[in-house]
């Protein structure tokens, strides 16, 4: 079973108060390498100036949005494995559908809660300790 | 006050009633916004330059963690305010010009916390965390509200409401001490 603790993580949103949430919710479950970018051109290089294990990133956001990030990732060999959980609204169908074309590993529907963001990462890495 | 604009004559406008967990954006100069709100909050946002606004309306429950960043409440909460900021960017505005109103947070139930407070604190931690200037409000105290909001002209008309002619959905549960008698139309905002 992995430990949370070892993952390191990047945050993508474009709202502050939002990846607060996110940081928030990640140190309760446990992480603690968690690093953040306002939108998905900095998030990209963020991850290629120092790869993570794990980026959870909202779909809306200026200069590149989530879905682009993701392609972008899957793209770039040194980064092309980095798990890749989406943030989405309830109206998303669609757009997760893309992101499974892309690559994506799992998605997590806002408003979340930490249980069901917790499940959404364990159904990536298996059950955190 | 805003100066006088021929849209905002009632028979010409298109109102569009924005009930709880709902938010509407807009760029139509015709149209008018309207809610009433207990202990809920609105966010009223608009870039006056593009003339793209809209309105918001939740409620958070009392999460007793109002004021942080941790409980479900909260993220409930900046959810809403990102669907309607999100819109907002989609139809023009652009985030720097954003500023926004806020009304509600009234407390109409006697004996329980004020989640009217912790709501209209939450609404005015994330604008000020977002970097939305809040150019003008009217939240807490114990009457119920009817807020219009013109987006074209940021222009708000908000008339209080003595809670036992408000709508079943924002009424006290039980008779109680009346607030201040209902007051006429005021443009405060």
């Amino acid at each position: 079973m992995p430990q949370a603790s070892t993952i390191s993580v990047l945050v993508v949103d474009d709202q502050l108060t939002m990846r607060a949430l996110i940081r928030n919710a990640l140190q309760q479950i446990g992480f603690k390498d968690i690093r953040e970018a306002p939108d998905g051109e900095e998030a990209l290089k963020n991850l290629l100036a120092k790869p993570a294990n794990l980026v959870i990133s909202d779909f809306n956001m200026p200069k590149m949005d989530g879905l682009a990030l993701l392609r972008a990732v899957r793209s770039h060999p040194p980064i092309r494995q980095t798990a890749f959980v989406m943030l989405t609204g309830r109206a998303d169908r669609e757009l997760v559908q893309r992101a499974v074309q892309f690559g994506v590993n799992n998605y997590c529907v806002k408003p979340f809660t930490v249980q069901g963001l917790r499940e959404k990462i364990e159904q990536v890495f298996g059950q955190l300790t | 006050m805003t100066h006088h604009n021929p849209s905002e004559d009632t028979e010409r406008a298109i109102k569009v009633h924005v009930t709880q967990g709902e938010s509407h954006v807009t760029t139509d100069p015709n149209v008018v916004m309207t809610t009433v709100l207990g202990s809920c909050i609105s966010a009223c946002i608009r870039d006056p330059q593009s003339g793209v606004g809209g309105m918001n309306h939740f409620l958070l429950p009392d999460s007793g963690d109002g004021r942080g960043t941790g409980g479900d409440a909260v993220r409930y909460g900046a959810y809403a305010m990102e669907l309607l900021i999100n819109e907002l960017l989609k139809k023009g505005a652009r985030r720097e010009r954003l500023e926004a109103k806020i009304f509600g947070g009234a407390k109409l139930f006697d004996g329980l916390s004020d989640v009217g407070a912790s709501n209209s604190a939450f609404a005015e931690r994330f604008l000020r965390d977002e970097g939305i200037p809040i150019v003008s409000s009217s939240t807490g105290g114990v009457s119920a509200r009817r807020v219009e909001f013109w987006p074209a002209s940021g222009r708000v008309r908000q008339r209080l409401v003595a809670v036992d002619n408000a709508p079943q959905d924002v009424r006290r549960p039980a008779p109680a001490p009346m607030p201040a008698a209902s007051s006429g139309d005021v443009d405060l905002f």
